[in-house]
């Protein structure tokens, strides 16, 4: 019989020693030679597509003057030949529907500042509210096109998100357990096994349920779905934008010499004037302009805008074909000075 | 500071080291700038309020205790109650400024809004101001956890402590400070004033806990719950759909809520204090009644106590214990938030219990039991719809589904759903049944390390993405 002693050490090596284990099953089953993400602290490893050599061969050959960036908020609002027509100057733009912060980071910095761009002027970055501080992680796979083999500032920041200040302790973890790569191949196991007993075809049926039964048309408001949740901190400028790619991207930009330009869209507004929009964000943005311009950066805030009416809106945040030219117009007029 | 971070394992197991080197008072000292640091980690003005609600209840415990009469000891002993009508001004000044701050933070914007939606019914029109103030976690659990104080002392079944730091102490004791179990002072007090031990067999139990708790909440709690929350993210979900949504609710508030229970009580066993278990397998109960004696013990303890007994409890005619059940349960349920679909939820289950006292003298062969327990756990999911869905509107429209209507897809998604979901939960179930049943315990330390290490690989390889908060931060 083990002293009190002794059972705790028995109960305690068995916690932290029998999942050593994964590393044997990762080792005698398939996808245990796929290679580290460029994000190796926060993702899987997993097989990725390859980075857009094509996509960075052809911005070089235009040698822009300007890059517009961001997701469809940017590709709704600014036509880039347009721009160019107005502005005399060589205009690109890269977007992506749907795409994060981070994604937006690695264009700028793989397409655009550490592109042998000689002519570069500009850069502008178009968000939503909230977006460039708060909404910083990512789904797996949406950055391989624009990201290189390792990318460590974005794994930085990206595990400092989502692990604190400990995000050592999980790549330590990662190392000696090797869960992720037991991860790779159980994972789809569980979520299967329920689809072969309800179905013929299971990976039929999950394509199903994804694209039909959760389609985005389907998903009502999720302010309204979701629990209430007391937290204020989300929209505190101070407390998350050193941890977010402001810094990264700002410093990339003096790095090449490139003016930054941020510009926060407006929403869909109301039938009677722009959406209603609560205090917290309008003290976040508020603090979010002091601090871009406090670094040298120009901004510029939609919220307001009377050329954006409802009419000029076709779904969503989108604004219809005429919106669209009568933005890229007033673009290039109110922001002349930048475009100089 | 939440359980599943490395920021509260570090400052668990800098306090745990410190604080077994220190005497008692020391103790109770570090317990509590640990406590108010714990609370205080995101937020660091929500310890003011904490502090607010101790120093008001300190004091007026004192003066309820100091106009009692006929003192027997000079270290406060514990008295019977005298009608003295100053006492009762301080056990009301006690609870007005409790419910006061609890009511201003928690329900001030859902009163006004309501004022504002009943006077716009009647054509008058105003524009309610509201406040959007985020509401402190655990501020409902330590209200009532420190007006309970007040009141056993007004009942004499607590003497009033003349000790501040140990009053402190017991209303924030960090690990069930945020979502219970909320403690008495008649149990929890006495333990937070005698010399407490390190006791290394406590441990192991408390590591077993803590890691059982981890696994329910990183592993079934997180998985089922991203299933529903992506079930009620739809504007019109089809039947099957909608009750498997439901079916991984009930699976998620269950696991999320007695994982923050087991790893809490493993975290005070760890400094030598025991807390009482908030759940004894509730979907395994057979009735309405039973299903309460299992399920957030701590609270419906404290509305028994506090408001069902108060009431009359089962002393009085029929009827009027079914209206005294009602009330308790309606109280219930706006305790657990400022919305109209929680006291559905409050009334739906104190309906139950008076159905159920209806049919008491109806005696069930003790075979039909499994068929009970599968019926309470319908009608419990049933309640969970009502609990899970905030918008009255999408409820009503929820109540009218048919089966009829589903697509082949749909069917086959919501079987999909429930599948997963069962899958997930599978070790919940197993354990429960396991210790209703088979009374089955591991307490071998070889055993408990196979279990430990086990559920931690699993808790590495299996854990959600998407980490959600515990349900009960909420509340």
């Amino acid at each position: 019989m083990a002293g009190p002693v002794q059972s705790l050490a028995i109960v305690l090596a068995g916690t932290f020693l029998i999942p050593l284990g994964l590393r044997i099953l990762n080792g005698a089953l398939p996808g245990a030679d796929v290679r580290d993400s460029y994000l190796p602290t926060v993702e899987t490893p997993r097989p990725r597509e390859p980075f857009d050599q094509e996509a960075a061969d052809n911005v070089r050959a235009i040698q822009p003057h300007y890059a517009v960036i961001g997701d469809s908020m940017a590709g709704i609002r600014i036509d880039p030949l347009q721009l160019t027509r107005l502005t005399r100057t060589r205009v690109v733009g890269l977007f992506h529907p749907g795409s994060p912060v981070a994604y937006w980071y690695l264009a700028f910095k793989n397409l655009v500042a550490r592109n042998q761009l000689n002519e570069m002027r500009g850069a502008i970055f178009f968000f939503r509210d909230d977006q460039l501080t708060t909404q910083v992680q990512v789904t797996p796979g949406v950055l391989d096109r624009v990201a290189k083999d390792m990318e460590p500032e974005l794994d930085r920041v990206l595990s400092a998100n989502r692990f604190g200040a400990f995000s050592d302790v999980y790549r330590v973890a990662r190392r000696v357990y090797q869960y992720d790569r037991t991860r790779l191949w159980l994972e789809p196991l569980v979520v299967r096994a329920p689809a072969e007993v309800v179905s013929g075809d299971p990976a039929a049926l999950a394509a199903a349920i994804n694209t039909e039964v959760f389609a985005l048309e389907r998903l009502r408001g999720f302010a309204a779905s979701d629990l209430a949740q007391g937290s204020g901190a989300a929209l505190d400028v101070a407390s998350t934008v050193e941890n977010s790619l402001l810094p990264e991207i700002i410093r990339l930009a003096d790095e090449a010499g490139i003016r930054l330009a941020f510009i926060r869209v407006q929403r869909r507004p109301a039938a009677d004037g722009p959406p209603p929009q609560s205090d917290a964000l309008k003290a976040y943005t508020a603090a979010l302009r002091a601090y871009l311009e406090s670094r040298g950066a120009y901004f510029h805030d939609d919220w307001g805008d009377p050329d954006q009416p409802l009419s000029a809106y076709a779904d969503g945040d989108h604004l219809n074909s005429a919106g669209k030219v009568r933005y890229t117009e007033r673009f290039a007029e109110r922001h002349a000075r930048f475009l100089q | 500071m939440i359980f599943h971070s490395l920021d509260f394992i570090a400052f668990f197991a800098i306090m745990l080291i410190a604080y077994w080197r220190l005497p008692l008072r020391a103790q109770n000292v570090l317990l509590l700038v640990g406590s108010y640091l714990f609370y205080g980690w995101v937020h660091p003005w929500w310890p003011v309020l904490l502090c607010v609600t101790t120093l008001v209840d300190y004091w007026a415990a004192r003066r309820i205790f100091e106009l009692a009469p006929a003192r027997r000891s000079p270290i406060l002993a514990p008295r019977a109650p005298t009608p003295d009508p100053r006492r009762k001004a301080w056990l009301w000044s006690s609870l007005a400024a409790n419910l006061g701050l609890l009511g201003f933070y928690k329900y001030f914007d859902f009163f006004v809004a309501n004022v504002a939606a009943a006077g716009a019914a009647l054509g008058w029109h105003m524009s309610p101001l509201v406040l959007g103030l985020a509401l402190p976690a655990g501020i409902s659990f330590y209200t009532f956890q420190s007006m309970s104080y007040t009141i056993d002392v007004y009942r004499g079944h607590a003497p009033a402590r003349t000790n501040f730091i140990d009053v402190a102490a017991f209303v924030s004791f960090f690990p069930h400070l945020v979502a219970g179990p909320i403690m008495r002072a008649t149990n929890l007090l006495p333990q937070v004033e005698q010399e407490r031990r390190f006791d290394v067999a406590a441990v192991r139990g408390a590591t077993v806990l803590i890691v059982w708790g981890f696994f329910k909440k990183l592993v079934i709690a997180d998985n089922v719950g991203v299933i529903a929350n992506k079930v009620f993210a739809l504007q019109q979900p089809d039947f099957y759909v909608l009750w498997a949504g439901v079916f991984a609710f009930a699976i998620q508030i269950y696991a999320d809520f007695s994982a923050y229970t087991d790893i809490a009580r493993g975290v005070a066993k760890c400094y030598g204090f025991d807390l009482i278990k908030n759940f004894e397998r509730p979907y395994l109960a057979a009735g309405p009644a039973d299903f309460w004696h299992r399920w957030n013990i701590s609270l419906s303890t404290w509305f028994r106590d506090y408001v069902y007994i108060p009431l009359g409890g089962s002393r009085r005619g029929p009827w009027r214990v079914g209206a005294n059940l009602m009330m308790t349960f309606l109280a219930s349920g706006i305790w657990h938030g400022a919305s109209w679909n929680y006291v559905l939820w409050g009334a739906y289950h104190g309906l139950l219990l008076v159905l159920a006292r209806g049919f008491s003298a109806v005696r069930m062969p003790a075979m039909l039991r499994p068929l009970r327990m599968l019926a309470m756990f319908a009608l419990t999911c049933v309640g969970w719809l009502m609990f899970r869905e905030t918008e009255m509107q999408q409820l009503l429209a929820d109540f009218q589904l048919s089966p009829a209507a589903s697509t082949a897809l749909d069917r086959d998604a919501g079987l999909y759903l429930c599948g997963l979901t069962l899958l997930y939960s599978l070790p919940l179930w197993i354990h429960d049944v396991c210790e209703e049943f088979v009374r089955l315990e591991v307490s071998a330390p070889v055993a408990q390390a196979v279990a430990c290490g086990v559920m931690f690989a699993v808790i590495l390889v299996m854990r959600s993405q998407t980490a959600l908060n515990f349900i009960y931060f909420a509340f």
